[in-house]
């Protein structure tokens, strides 16, 4: 193993650019501001674009722009910005366009903006939330790759901690897979006369006069979003399930502290599992079903009002009571630094859960 | 204006600011803007709750906070769209926007424009500080060429707004700028600004010491001052320098010239009228500079009467109630056909 310290931000720029990424739009928010950076110094080394853009608005638009000629694109922002973007968003998925999106976020409240689209339509995003930064870097990798096998857009969902905290990362090539780019306008049916049409109204120019047919777009965009929904392998960490009595789900950077508190209780004898959905959607309800099957009862710690607990309902079926223990934890900045991020605490509530 | 409050009590600068710790680093410009417009309020205002400040995102948009007085912090670039809401929906308050040139004329570049056509009742100050403070330091869309920041570590490749310019295309009735630096001219600036009917737009060159330390001082800095500072007032002939030996006029070329004034003769010198109709010649005095770093003029380049949005709509519904009848909501919710349901 090769390993260099680095921030996650820049981790993350490099592992893009790693993937084939080479053209990067964003717009200065924190903690997203320093992935824009990293990639504005990078991108030019490697024949690639970079550009700061006059919001998240254009951001995003310039990103699809860029993914239709089907260059490796990605953009991102902090929930506020992915907010602006939903429009555009939902446009690119019905397009049917490859783009890997970032979300660096403050805390988790925006589980459901990712996991369910904020934008309108019949249309659904695989999302990817890494625990660090050298998981994140896999991720990365594996969201290129995913976007250009399905044409559909991957969210990487991330927070403060991901962009800002330096860790040991090793590099590998990642393995990349040819995805047929016969969609893309990259001139290459240039004097075909075939010509090419990248839509979110549909996927070819009709003859006749009477313009696209929408019934037929939107059908084929939900087979293919129902063909991925099938064929994307949902991925969990799983571990201390072993006699587990009350098995406690988190998700990204809590996943750790949260990993950490099990493995304490475990040491003390206290029978503590633990499950982390890696993909948001699909969400690996069999897997969570599965660690929690001989469970009493289930804990979920999410830093927000309880968003993913909904999703682990939904595994359980009942099976066993789903308890909340998390909360809106936040630093005076609101950037994403949790107080209750701490073991201790996190010990605390997973002990309460015993007691019912 | 009045100067007396409900109460009967002169209102003075101290009413005006609020009880907060103002958080701008140590050094900043906009302590000077702060301290400026807090100090022209009892002139613009007879009582603190008639006044709002609204504001979007960035170091400028803290500025509601440290006015006593009502205020929005909003979300990026929409201040002028809140703006315009609220004052046309209250026409009685005065209404002022705080931006800068990120939150302006970046992601809000667009709400800002139709604000100024609209001919909305506001005033609405521009900090430009040609850079993003906020976010510690990338390019901005005043930024010179080839700015190096974080997010362009090759230089900047776009050319930057002339934030004066752009709202003589966007039809403002009022356009100034000013300095941060010269509490004089920012005081008689933002009355002007303040004695408009309809949008005033003031951009405020403000110094960003952290991340863009001395954009403005061949402008606004003593030694350069005096050569590089065009000073406009109106119907008097467009002179500056040390000695006033410069001047403006006409090129003849549909532009204008800098002009030694001895040479040059000062009957033909521009005499400003900042009343003008026509936006031509106040375009070509933005552009008499590319940037703060050569004679640039500031003051006030134009200030005309339009009707204003707010009482357009007025006039409109009333003219509605006249046409129509006042209306009754029980009448409508009965309009045509109705079934009973049994």
């Amino acid at each position: 193993m090769t390993a260099r310290l680095l921030e996650g931000s820049e981790a993350i720029a490099e592992a893009m650019i790693g993937a084939g990424c080479r053209f990067f739009a964003g717009y200065p928010m924190t903690p997203f501001t320093e992935v824009l950076e990293h990639m504005a110094r990078l991108l030019p080394g490697v024949d690639g674009v970079c550009m700061n853009a006059e919001s998240e608005l254009e951001a995003i638009g310039m990103a699809w722009g860029a993914a239709a000629t089907g260059t490796p694109a990605a953009t991102g922002s902090t929930g506020q910005g992915l907010s602006l973007m939903q429009e555009s968003l939902a446009e690119i998925t019905l397009a049917r366009l490859p783009l890997v999106v970032l979300n660096m976020a403050r805390a988790q409240g925006d589980y459901f903006q990712a996991t369910r689209g904020g934008g309108h339509g019949d249309y659904r995003h695989i999302v990817l939330a890494p625990i660090d930064v050298p998981e994140a870097v896999e991720l990365v990798s594996l969201a290129f790759d995913l976007t250009f096998r399905w044409r559909n857009p991957v969210l990487v969902f991330g927070d403060y901690y991901l962009a800002h905290t330096a860790q040991s990362v090793d590099f590998r090539p990642p393995a990349r897979a040819d995805h047929d780019l016969g969609w893309a306008l990259d001139g290459r049916s240039g004097g075909s006369g075939q010509a090419k049409l990248v839509s979110p109204l549909g996927g070819f120019k009709r003859k006749d006069q009477s313009g696209y047919n929408l019934a037929t777009h939107y059908a084929s965009c939900a087979a293919a979003t129902a063909e991925m929904v099938a064929g994307v392998t949902p991925l969990a960490d799983v571990g201390f399930i072993d006699h587990a009595e009350v098995v406690v789900v988190a998700f990204g950077t809590p996943g750790r502290y949260v990993r950490a508190a099990v493995r304490a209780l475990r040491a003390d004898g206290v029978p503590v599992g633990y499950v982390r959905p890696v993909t948001l959607f699909p969400f690996p309800s069999e897997a969570v079903a599965r660690a929690c099957e001989g469970a009493r009862r289930v804990a979920v710690y999410e830093n927000n009002q309880g968003q993913m607990i909904d999703d682990v309902r939904l595994a359980v079926l009942g099976r066993s009571p789903v308890d909340f223990i998390g909360g809106l934890s936040l630093d005076s900045s609101g950037f994403g630094i949790a107080p209750d991020l701490d073991v201790q605490v996190l010990r605390a509530r997973i002990e309460e859960v015993f007691t019912k | 204006m009045a100067e007396q409050n409900g109460g009967g009590s002169v209102l003075t600068k101290k009413e005006f600011v609020s009880d907060q710790e103002v958080r701008w680093c140590p050094g900043c410009g906009d302590y000077a803007i702060l301290s400026a417009v807090q100090g022209m309020m009892p002139d613009v205002v007879d009582k603190r709750e008639n006044m709002v400040f609204i504001s979007g995102i960035g170091c400028s948009s803290r500025f509601p906070y440290y006015m006593n007085t009502y205020g929005m912090h909003s979300i990026h670039g929409r201040a002028p769209a809140i703006a315009t809401g609220l004052a046309t929906a209250r026409p009685d308050l005065t209404v002022w926007v705080i931006t800068g040139d990120g939150d302006g004329l970046s992601i809000g570049g667009n709400h800002l424009i139709h604000a100024m056509r609209r001919n909305v009742n506001l005033v609405i100050l521009l900090f430009n500080n040609q850079i993003y403070g906020l976010t510690k330091g990338q390019y901005s869309p005043t930024s010179e060429i080839g700015k190096v920041t974080k997010s362009t570590p090759f230089g900047s490749l776009d050319r930057p707004f002339n934030p004066v310019a752009l709202a003589l295309g966007a039809e403002a009735t009022f356009v100034a700028r000013s300095l941060d630096v010269d509490r004089q001219h920012l005081t008689s600036v933002l009355k002007a600004a303040a004695a408009h009917r309809g949008t005033s737009f003031v951009e405020i060159y403000q110094n960003c010491n952290i991340f863009n330390d001395g954009a403005f001082d061949l402008v606004a800095g003593k030694e350069h001052k005096t050569e590089n500072q065009i000073r406009l007032e109106h119907e008097k002939p467009i002179r500056f320098g040390a000695n006033n030996e410069k001047g403006i006029r006409l090129s003849g070329r549909a532009s204008v010239e800098i002009v030694d004034v001895e040479q040059a003769g000062e009957e033909n010198l521009i005499v400003h009228d900042v009343h003008r109709e026509d936006p031509a010649l106040a375009f070509m005095l933005a552009h008499i500079a590319t940037g703060p770093t050569m004679p640039t003029p500031i003051g006030i380049f134009r200030d005309v009467d339009r009707p204003v949005y707010g009482e357009e709509m007025e006039r409109q519904l009333s003219v509605a109630r006249e046409k129509l009848g006042v209306g009754s909501v029980e009448k409508l919710l009965t309009s045509g056909d109705t079934w009973e349901v049994a």
